[in-house]
């Protein structure tokens, strides 16, 4: 299988997320398509599946052009995509979500022989009778990718996919999709901002920045060319540095956040009983993988989910059961990893932000905004803008801004994922001055990087029960390995990394 | 801004295909088309008299679109928008009842009283609804509609019953309120247009809270996301109670006034399903606030012209609920066609 991008063209009102983009991908090959947050990745590959038609420029698969190209014609010349959250059934059993998806929907009898046929060809188990909800992110992974392989995909699209996956499952999934390649006829395109990962796994790599191919490699891949072509400048260094191994050891301060036996429990969700101190100024990482419990415990320690036992005390004062505003006016803070769906509103404007957020100076609000949210955090000048209008990282900067210079706790879900490497940069410097000025802050993320290297204290969640309390870790594979064993259950606290 | 018309162009284009499709319900009834048409247009419009006429509907038209403004800013149904108004006439009537024309209080405080008690009334009973939804989980939509009923059975238990008139139960209501506790009827109309200037006053200061005022950009970030309002210690479950209470007090105003300034008594239809027809006035002009004078004024003419219309062409009245429902309907359908940029403000 052969197929050809030529000229592609795709713009978005004034932004033109793919200009001129031509590419040649040859059969038995996997492809990594690399560039940061924005680049046009995502589009160029939805062109590709047929979901977003091109402005201009044509798609040849095996000498055929296919002109206006949609997702049925892109699946039967065999182009399928695997999103970054598999589109599956969640109630439905495992071989009922590999039944459904195609032109015909399979028998039980077919489709469970099917499925087992495609798992022992990419070397995966797969429990068919098991509902999809209960799958973690990688199994869903498998099973859609054991699906899209049946239904005679040739050109696999990956997007992201290791995102919220552990090393080891990371290690699976590409282990699988060498399997898919290895006939000779299929290829893959892997879609990532992560440099390593195309490096582990790929044949060959194209690079887009700002909407326009920048360049090609092949292997042996070379990480320094790559990442020039990936970055035009370098990204802010300052805030790159790891934070000293020890951190800033303040073993005299009184702890800010105390929780005694504390279970959080609502309806849909728990964390196991856990105790814990953490103490005024410490920056500390939840490591696990989605559901794991580490979006419970900051969620609970904000009251946004009740503490059903044990104390919960923030700077001395018990705050187990009392209401969310009640955390809010003892100082703790809790920025969403849904910035827009969960923390802001959409169609209100920067300025509305900031009179609600700080009610007190709501009269003089449009000079707030400037001195604090233009001049400290860097957003664009608009405040007539509404947060809608925002990019990712803008809306987290928008989100860090209201949040009051004097609290004591901030607690951020996944504060960078989706971001570009600046928006990164700024947003850890601004979380180190406030660490620096005394502000705790939690933060989870799926990125096992950011966390060893940010974190100057690691809470490890798997099976929502906290299972590991680890000192700051340096960034190497072995620790990353370590830590993915602990997040999946493999390993257990004091095995050696 | 091409391609996305404004909502006076949208609201023109929907009366546009109302009229077509009435045109087309009058032809199959076998009436007349544009002759019923200009009927409803003269009998509503066509002198001082109609005119004022059309003005006396507006009143609990505009304060009722007015109040569920309110609501509709906070994301909030209000269904129960008749049970309000008919808790509000009940109160004011009961005030009024226990009142002595002659006694230490003069009328015209009575009188007063008597409209603070119909806000209190209407308020508690859309308070009710709201607690429902923010402590039960209960839907507003849902509740509403139970508690209307609610309110239409004690309304109809109290003129029967405890209220009735001397020696006899009648649906004709209560015994007429004494001349002093009536709103004083200018130019002899049937509805008194002390009504139409609270309507008025009440919606300019709707306008101002949901425009101006600190508490109307607090209900537009709940309305676009509790979780963020949540979040910065906004107190949603709060803003909603208290949409619904100004929704309700101004509900049960329009039952107290028409108590105290049409009927002067308390009927079984008093809420004249005017809270209804004002849900369907606010949507028609498309949730946006200066267009739901025009639309409350366009559907009281509506209303007053198919009055006429068993008079003059034995066509039976409940036409123009035909149209109004159509109307909206239309412009919905137009809504779909043209989605509308992100509503600021309401």
């Amino acid at each position: 299988m052969e197929v050809q991008l030529s000229h592609i063209v795709k713009r978005f009102g004034t932004v033109t997320a793919n200009d001129d983009v031509s590419l040649t991908l040859a059969a038995g090959r996997i492809y990594g398509l690399l560039g940061e947050n924005g680049a046009g990745k995502s589009t160029l590959m939805r062109v590709l599946c047929g979901l977003t038609p091109p402005d201009a420029g044509s798609l040849t698969v095996d000498g055929r052009v296919l002109a206006r190209l949609t997702p049925r014609l892109a699946a039967t010349n065999g182009i399928g995509l695997l999103p970054q959250d598999p589109l599956d059934f969640p109630p439905l059993r495992v071989w009922e979500n590999f039944a459904l998806g195609g032109d015909r929907v399979l028998g039980r009898r077919e489709a469970r022989a099917r499925l087992a046929a495609g798992c022992r060809r990419l070397g995966i188990a797969l429990p068919p009778d098991v509902p999809v909800a209960t799958l973690t992110v990688a199994e869903r992974q498998y099973l859609e990718l054991a699906r899209l392989a049946d239904r005679g995909v040739r050109l696999l699209v990956l997007d992201e996919p290791t995102t919220g996956i552990s090393p080891v499952q990371k290690e699976a999934l590409f282990a699988a999709l060498r399997a898919f390649v290895a006939d000779g006829d299929r290829l893959v395109i892997l879609v990532t901002h992560k440099l390593a990962e195309a490096r582990e796994l790929c044949d060959a790599v194209a690079v887009l920045r700002r909407g326009r191919l920048v360049g090609t490699f092949a292997t042996p891949l070379d990480a320094p060319a790559i990442l020039a072509a990936m970055f035009e400048n370098a990204p802010d260094a300052p805030a790159d540095v790891p934070p000293s191994p020890a951190g800033r050891p303040r073993p005299e301060a009184a702890p800010l956040l105390r929780l005694d036996d504390v279970t959080f429990a609502d309806a849909t969700t728990r964390l196991a009983r856990l105790s814990l101190t953490v103490r005024p100024g410490e920056i500390v990482g939840l490591a696990g993988i989605a559901g794991g419990g580490q979006e419970t415990l900051l969620r609970g320690l904000a009251g946004l989910i009740p503490a059903v036992s044990g104390r919960l005390a923030v700077a001395g004062r018990n705050l187990a059961g009392r209401s969310p505003g009640r955390f809010l006016r003892a100082g703790v803070r809790y920025l969403p990893a849904a910035r827009l769906e969960q923390g802001l509103f959409p169609g209100l404007t920067l300025t509305d932000h900031v009179r609600l957020a700080f009610p007190t100076y709501r009269r003089t609000a449009h000079s707030l905004f400037h001195t604090r949210c233009v001049e400290q955090f860097h957003l664009a000048d608009q405040p007539d803008a509404p947060a809608a209008a925002l990019s990712g990282g803008n809306q987290q900067r928008l989100l860090l801004s209201l949040v009051p210079d004097d609290v004591a706790l901030l607690l951020a879900d996944n504060p960078t994922r989706g971001l570009d490497i600046a928006s990164v940069a700024h947003i850890w410097g601004h979380l180190r001055r406030r660490a620096a000025a005394g502000t705790t802050v939690l933060f989870a993320s799926e990125d096992l990087d950011e966390i060893m290297r940010r974190a100057e204290r690691i809470l490890v969640f798997f099976d929502r029960r906290l299972v590991a309390d680890l000192p700051g870790l340096s960034p190497t594979p072995e620790n990353a390995r370590y830590l993915g064993d602990l997040m999946t259950g493999r390993a257990i606290e004091g095995d050696a990394a | 801004m091409t391609g996305r018309p404004r909502p006076f162009v949208r609201g023109g284009l929907a009366a546009g295909l109302a009229v077509l499709v009435t045109l087309g319900l009058l032809l199959a009834a076998g009436a007349p088309p544009l002759r019923t048409l200009g009927v409803m247009a003269v009998s509503s419009l066509g002198s001082p008299t109609a005119l004022l006429r059309t003005l006396s509907t507006l009143t609990p038209l505009l304060l009722c679109g007015a109040a569920v403004s309110v609501t509709f800013a906070a994301n909030l149904w209000n269904i129960g928008i008749e049970g309000q108004i008919i808790l509000g006439a009940v109160c004011c009537q009961g005030w009024l009842m226990a009142c002595d024309p002659a006694g230490a209080l003069p009328p015209a405080v009575c009188l007063t009283l008597s409209l603070a008690a119909a806000m209190a009334g209407g308020a508690a009973w859309a308070l009710l609804a709201g607690v429902l939804r923010t402590h039960g989980r209960v839907h507003e939509i849902f509740s509403g509609l139970g508690l209307n009923f609610v309110a239409l059975g004690i309304n109809l238990w109290l003129i029967l019953g405890p209220w009735q008139r001397p020696g006899m139960a009648s649906l004709s209501g209560t015994v007429p309120l004494p001349e002093a506790f009536r709103l004083p009827a200018l130019g002899g109309q049937p509805m008194s247009l002390v009504g139409l200037g609270l309507a008025v006053a009440a919606y300019v200061g709707v306008f101002w809270l949901l425009r101006r005022s600190f508490f109307g950009l607090t209900l537009a970030a709940v309305r676009q996301n509790p979780q963020a309002a949540a979040l910065l210690g906004l107190a949603p479950k709060r803003r909603l109670l208290a949409a619904m209470a100004i929704c309700g007090a101004l509900a049960g105003l329009t039952g107290g006034l028409l108590v105290t300034g049409l009927y002067h008594r308390l009927i079984p239809s008093i809420s004249g399903k005017y809270g209804y027809m004002a849900m369907l006035a606010a949507l028609l002009a498309s949730l946006r606030l200066p267009y739901l004078p025009l639309a409350c004024l366009f559907f009281a003419a509506l209303t007053v012209g198919g009055i006429q219309l068993p008079l003059e062409l034995s066509l039976d009245s409940s036409l123009a609920g035909v149209i109004q429902g159509v109307m909206v309907l239309t412009l919905c359908t137009a809504g779909r066609l043209w989605p509308t940029a992100s509503r600021r403000q309401p």
